[in-house]
């Protein structure tokens, strides 16, 4: 029932108008994120949960072909060796000054929804960026922006680089941005709605020490909020 | 000690940075032009401009007192709204304070001034205009009351206090220093909500005469938890002691606390029965109720409360009217107030999702009124199985309509815009200090009838300003 809160506020004056643009994909394996059964040499991760925090009055957003929350706890399938190499490690940011919270809560391992949990950056168009520090082999990626409202965030981007200015050798791993907003691209992921499960993305064994998310903003609200990214690897060359 | 600059350079570097990266996005280019296309919102386009300001001269002088969750929220519909000139935000909460400073430094490219203190607030900002206080419940009255005494006109959340005698005060104040105070009943200045109340209800009565009201605000269990926070950015307990918070769970759930706050009937239900009582252009003659601790039995308040109210309108005639908020389940389809009449029922809902009107089968056709516009139809009703249709004698499938527009605005919004315009005298209160009372007066009978398990049977001395005070809870 909660995705249906997501309503279309387009007319259909402004459907035409976008028919034109690419349209939202109409989600993919790997956006879903779910693990189905393990293949042989893989493993079925799921994290600990935090609890539940809706709080206020849900705003009703203007996103089109939102994904609700999972009916299910989801999990996230990658090989066997593979574990997070994210936590504690260090966090930039194109705001280097967030309104609240502090970039460490980022990688600090804490998943919960309330204040002192994330941190906020600035509105419009903004990344954070987890240096692992040393090459991995990227097999996932699992975000959680912020949960305790009902939203989607616009434009989520997340993209892997060996080049800490990600100018190049940069692989697009999630994309919902599917006007091209940020100029990255039009992404054909779709938007979805933030919970306390996070949203896991699979990625298929990509080589990086960067790992960059870009957002634009949320329904509700012009900011950006992140409460913690965990990434999934393997040493490169182990 | 609680009030701070920073420094002008790191706010022009700010500003600048935001300016960079906030180029307009096509996509919000494209809705601007469809909703202005379209001519289905109800809304004013003006809105769809965030940067439009008025002259400096016009400008509305706010502050706000209380920097929590429901503060971001107003200011996330403030900011929508040109002419507003935010001067100073004040919170006990350090990491609040910062919050709502961040958020307006990096919106708007200027710093507020800063506060841990409302009275310090008041005392030192002398030119304010006016002062939005979003604190718990059992702060409003004296924030409200001082706020108007200094001077300022007041927008204050609901429930608009903890106690009757807190509320009464507070229209007294309104009345003696001729300050504005707009309580936050939101659906009162809502479009969607004054065109059912005006167009529909009134003018073409497309209910008949309402006999009977529903309306549920039910929350799961997962959604009712308490309060969470990093324990290193709380208030210390002096601090917290001093404002009267007994300790951290107090500050942080102080709605399951009755010294603080009405529970979940004000929190809630004070917005739908709210509703019940503009709609009916009328307030009950009595109250029962019933409530429990089924699921949250450590806490004070009940965590479920049902509650009848009877109306005698002058309108409508008799009119019972039952209201439920549960916080163990979510099930009965969202928060909504439908309003049961002989000819037809209004369901309606901040949310479109739950927003629902069905015409009686004997009712006479409202196709005229699709015609005008002035509804939509969804679909023609499914013929009901003749067997199952016999067997329960079950009525003829209701035809299904619904608004002809959506909201395109946060839902505070209008209710923000309709107080500035008033300060500007160019609109008067939705909802001011009186309406708000009168509203809220049976409200705060709930819990008493709850708790007594007794019949209430309301008196001038139960709903009105100037009754006598002898009406305890």
């Amino acid at each position: 029932m909660k995705n249906i809160s997501f309503v279309v506020l387009l007319s259909g004056v402004s459907l035409a108008l976008l028919s034109g643009c690419a349209e939202p994909g109409n989600g993919t394996e790997r956006a879903e994120g779910a693990g189905g059964e393990p293949e042989a040499g893989q493993v079925l991760h799921q994290p600990d949960f935090p609890p539940e925090q809706i709080e206020g009055t849900p705003e009703e957003g203007e996103l089109a072909n939102v994904e609700g929350v999972p009916q299910r706890p989801p999990s996230l399938r990658f090989p066997a060796g593979a574990e997070i190499v994210s936590r504690e490690k260090p966090v930039t940011s194109s705001d280097d000054f967030p309104i609240i919270g502090d970039l460490s809560y980022i990688t600090d391992g804490n998943k919960r929804a309330g204040e002192g949990y994330y941190v906020e950056l600035m509105p419009g168009p903004q990344w954070v960026q987890i240096d692992l520090e040393a090459e991995h082999e990227i097999h996932g990626i699992w975000v959680w922006h912020y949960h305790r409202q009902e939203r989607a965030y616009r434009s989520v981007v997340i993209q892997i680089s060996n080049d800490e200015n990600f100018e190049s050798g940069v692989t697009t791993v999630f994309n919902n941005d599917y006007e091209n907003n940020l100029g990255l691209g039009r992404g054909r992921d779709r938007p979805y709605l933030e919970s306390r499960y996070g949203k896991p993305i699979r990625v298929d064994g990509v080589n990086g020490r960067y790992v960059r998310l870009y957002s634009d903003g949320n329904t509700a609200n012009e900011m950006n909020h992140y409460i913690e990214v965990q990434v999934f690897g393997i040493p490169a060359g182990s | 000690m609680s009030k701070r600059q920073i420094s002008s350079a790191k706010v022009l570097s700010m500003k600048e940075k935001n300016s960079k990266s906030q180029p307009i996005s096509r996509r919000r280019f494209l809705q601007s032009g469809a909703l202005a296309g379209a001519g289905l919102f109800f809304g004013a386009p003006s809105v769809l401009s965030s940067q439009a300001r008025n002259a400096p001269s016009d400008e509305i002088k706010v502050g706000f007192i209380g920097c929590g969750a429901q503060q971001q929220v107003l200011f996330s519909a403030m900011r929508n709204i040109p002419g507003i000139h935010y001067q100073a935000v004040c919170d006990i909460m350090q990491d609040r304070v910062g919050g709502a400073f961040g958020r307006i430094r990096a919106t708007f490219g200027y710093s507020p001034n800063r506060y841990f203190d409302a009275e310090e607030m008041l005392n030192e900002e002398t030119d304010l205009d006016a002062v939005i206080v979003a604190t718990p419940d059992f702060w409003h009255a004296r924030h409200t009351n001082w706020s108007l005494e200094a001077g300022r006109h007041v927008f204050c959340e609901k429930m608009m206090a903890h106690t009757i005698e807190d509320a009464r005060s507070m229209v007294r104040t309104a009345e003696s220093t001729g300050k504005l105070c707009q309580i936050n009943h939101q659906r009162r200045s809502n479009p969607r909500y004054r065109f059912t109340m005006q167009e529909l209800i009134r003018k073409n009565r497309i209910c008949g005469d309402i006999q009977n009201i529903n309306g549920q605000w039910n929350r799961s269990v997962s959604a009712s938890q308490d309060i969470d926070v990093r324990e290193t950015i709380l208030p210390d307990r002096e601090v917290l002691r001093k404002y009267g918070f007994a300790d951290a769970h107090q500050f942080l759930n102080w709605r399951w606390y009755r010294d603080l706050s009405g529970g979940p009937i004000s929190d809630l239900g004070a917005h739908q029965i709210d509703i019940y009582n503009w709609f009916l252009e009328d307030t009950p003659k009595s109250v029962v109720a019933s409530g429990g601790r089924n699921h949250f039995r450590d806490r004070e308040h009940f965590d479920n409360v049902m509650a009848i109210f009877e109306y005698d309108t002058p309108l409508h005639g008799p009119v019972r009217a039952f209201y439920q908020v549960l916080t163990g389940t979510s099930a009965g389809g969202g928060y909504y107030e439908a309003f049961m009449g002989t000819e037809g029922t209004v369901q309606i809902s901040e949310q479109r999702q739950f927003t629902d009107i069905y015409r009686e089968s004997g009712a006479p056709s409202w196709d005229p009124l699709v015609r005008r516009n002035l509804l939509r139809r969804v679909a023609a009703s499914a013929p009901a199985d003749a067997d199952d249709a016999v067997a329960s004698y079950e009525s003829p499938p209701l035809e299904k309509y619904d608004l002809p527009g959506v909201l395109n605005k946060p839902v505070h919004q209008p209710h923000l815009e309709n107080f500035f315009d008033s300060l500007r005298g160019r609109a008067t209160l939705n909802c001011d200090a009186r309406a708000a009372f009168e509203s809220e007066a049976p409200i705060f009978w709930v819990n008493p009838a709850a708790d007594s398990r007794e019949y209430i049977r309301f008196t001038d001395e139960h709903l009105t300003v100037e009754g006598a005070r002898t009406a305890e809870y």
